[in-house]
């Protein structure tokens, strides 16, 4: 057995296009795109001091692409003042909304239980979107660190989605369809969704028909939403190697093709 | 550096050397991976679920209703015996049933009728010229839909409506391998940022 | 335990949980409220389920000297979590916490990051256009790909336009009718499933 073989030289390729781009270290500039201006504008407009329900509906394994997109999205609701309450419905979610959102209130001076109140996990999203939009309070009689949910200034005034201007799902998943479909048909809650570039095609629709009401998608959206809050974060110093890597792939796929066509002929040749 | 990087850095490269070939190494991380993460969703699901809405209302709150869950939920450990494993169908029922009632209206008006509604769209812009995008979502729309009904064979008419949406498909499987092959390059981008930052120390 | 018992709890509960929709009375609320904490909580309980079927596999795969080393270190990871939790807490700055930062997340999104080696190899061994169809589908994706990037000239003002103007029409079509197949789908199964033709979920014939 051949110890480097062709895959070897494809994954070194990539090692070599990402890490290369990565200590040259070159900020970019780029169009924003419509769909990351809409979010943009949506939170932007919401009168100050507006109560957001965010929802960490993700896994650990793709924080190195929901961190970037979360902080951008969290630095701009507490930058414009507006209150938080965190929630979580995958268990993996829950440490990272956590830590997310108290390290996001700190850079701004926001105090937890005026500002923002996480709230944690439930299980079973669909019961668990459902039943806050009956009583957010029965559904999380305590917060994350147990204690009880009628304690704090801001959740003595919600009571369910009555109370809350949107719900923003930061999703790595479908779980932003369920918001959809059970917190937003149901209720009437306006959905905003975060999510991973993988995700985007599938919200397309809900936002085509304006079930879901904006949406961001990648380390790009995140970028794009730095650039117009103006703040230097994850997603702008990933943007040299992540175009890198984009046309990387676009050169494999005209070598593979190359070769292939070559072969077909030599084929017909023969 | 202190110990937290060193040890992410370390079961990194651990995990990074899968892509050489399957090795003991990677064996070990993969099994602490699997030991760390169920050992993470039993807390969770102890201290910030059982705990939070079961235990403390139930027995500090004496909110004796949530009997009726408890009782539920430990019929369900009934599968850990061959002997009482049917016992779990009961609560596997009432979370089947309950399932299943809320579903109905869900994907009959927030998603089939919802998104029916949507794909009439005016074929004129404001100014009464066509519009052509209008028309590419509906034609999408129902050849996709023809490609995917089985009860009629693929020929004639129906048969080039179908292979109609196949093109439609392609286009959408395109957009969405573009899309992941994004979402891939970030998370690899992301860990390449700590890798390079944090634990060895190239980049600022 | 029979059939019909589960049966009729399905029925049941599919049947309240159908009607509360359209009813805003007080009572219909509670009651949904009720039963939705409730499915939580049971749901909470089958998770616990999933963690003792680990251990009990991996006691019995031990027993046969299979992969011994392995396990006992995942085993090891398991048991940590929770005598951290208990000792220490969940807080931030726990031991539970750190373990979670520098362990759990960086080895999970490491395995995740895999796939972009592996989307690499496969870009260039099987995306080919071999037929007329895989040829819109690599132009598709291509196009994403280039609209994406930051190259400049045409690659960053025109070429978005194109490719959104795909995403928003062609693309979302395709979606939004697999969408509206699965939707049908799901609303007949759950109508099976509360009327009992669909008994799959019971399990064996006993």
């Amino acid at each position: 057995m051949k110890t480097f073989e062709a895959r070897h030289w494809t994954f070194l390729g990539l090692l070599v296009v990402v890490a290369g781009a990565m200590i040259l270290n070159i900020k970019l500039d780029m169009r924003v795109s419509p769909y990351t201006q809409r979010l943009y504008d949506c939170i932007d407009s919401l009168p100050d001091g507006s109560v957001l329900i965010v929802s960490f509906d993700h896994e650990a394994s793709s924080l190195p692409e929901i961190r970037p997109i979360a902080q951008s999205v969290l630095r701009h609701t507490f930058k414009k003042g507006h209150k938080l309450i965190g929630v979580s419905l995958l268990a993996e979610g829950t440490l990272i909304g956590y830590r997310l959102m108290q390290e996001t209130a700190r850079e701004y001076g926001r105090v937890y239980g005026v500002d923002y109140v996480y709230l944690g996990f439930r299980p079973q999203y669909i019961a668990a979107i459902l039943a806050m939009g009956e009583s957010i309070g029965t559904t999380y009689p305590l917060d994350y660190l147990g204690r009880p949910y009628g304690q704090f200034e801001l959740t003595r005034s919600v009571k369910n989605y009555d109370d809350v201007a949107a719900v923003l799902s930061i999703a790595d998943g479908s779980l932003t369809t369920h918001w959809i479909e059970y917190g937003q048909a149901r209720y009437g809650v306006r959905v905003l969704g975060a999510v991973t570039a993988a995700m985007v095609t599938t919200y397309d629709p809900y936002l085509s028909s304006g079930q879901m009401y904006a949406m961001m998608g990648g380390l790009r959206g995140a970028a794009e939403y730095e650039k117009l809050l103006a703040v230097s974060g994850g997603g702008a110093r990933g943007m040299l190697a992540q175009s890198s890597a984009h046309l990387y792939i676009i050169l494999l796929i005209a070598l593979g093709n190359i070769l292939y066509f070559a072969s077909r002929k030599k084929g017909r040749g023969a | 550096m202190d110990a937290g990087t060193l040890i992410a850095g370390i079961l990194t490269l651990a995990i990074l050397t899968f892509l050489y070939r399957d090795n003991p190494i990677y064996k070990m991380a993969e099994y602490l991976l699997i030991g760390v993460s169920i050992g993470y969703i039993l807390v969770v699901a102890w201290t910030n679920t059982l705990m939070a809405i079961l235990f403390e209302p139930l027995f500090s709150g004496r909110n004796f209703w949530l009997i009726i869950p408890f009782a539920l939920g430990l019929l369900m450990w009934g599968r850990f015996h061959d002997k009482t494993s049917s016992l779990s169908r009961i609560p596997i029922a009432f979370m089947i049933g309950s399932g299943a009632g809320v579903a109905i209206p869900a994907m009959l008006y927030g998603r089939t009728l919802k998104q029916m509604s949507a794909t009439v769209m005016p074929l004129t812009d404001a100014s009464g010229v066509p519009d052509i995008s209008g028309l590419v979502v509906i034609v999408g729309l129902i050849s996709t839909l023809a490609y995917f009904y089985f009860g009629r064979e693929h020929k004639g008419t129906f048969g080039k409506a179908a292979t109609i949406g196949t093109f439609f498909l392609m286009i959408f499987f395109g957009t969405t391998f573009g899309y992941t092959v994004m979402s891939r390059m970030s998370t690899l981008i992301g860990r390449m940022e700590f890798l390079l930052t944090d634990f060895f120390k190239l980049t600022n | 335990m029979g059939r019909k018992l589960p049966l009729f709890i399905c029925f049941i509960f599919g049947l309240v949980m159908f009607a509360q929709y359209f009813s805003a009375h007080p009572t219909a609320r509670a009651l949904n409220q009720a039963i939705l904490d409730y499915w939580q909580i049971v749901f909470a309980f089958t998770l616990i389920v999933g963690v003792f079927s680990y251990l009990k596999n991996n006691m019995t795969e031990m027993s046969r000297n299979k992969d011994t080393v392995y396990r006992a270190v995942g085993l090891l990871g398991f048991l940590s979590m929770p005598v951290f939790a208990l000792i220490w807490g969940i807080k931030a700055d726990t031991p539970f916490m750190w373990t979670f930062e520098n362990v759990q997340a960086p080895m999970q999104s490491t395995v995740f990051a895999l796939l972009a080696f592996f989307v690499a190899s496969a870009s260039f061994r099987g995306f080919r256009a071999r037929s007329f169809p895989a040829a819109v589908l690599l132009i598709s994706a291509l196009l994403m790909l280039l609209s994406r990037s930051n190259i400049g000239g045409f690659f960053s003002d025109g070429l978005p336009q194109v490719a959104d103007w795909i995403r928003n029409y062609p693309s979302m079509a395709a979606r939004r009718a697999i969408l509206i197949g699965i939707g049908l789908g799901s609303l007949t199964t759950s109508l099976r499933v509360i009327v009992g033709i669909e008994r799959t979920w019971l399990g064996g014939d006993k």
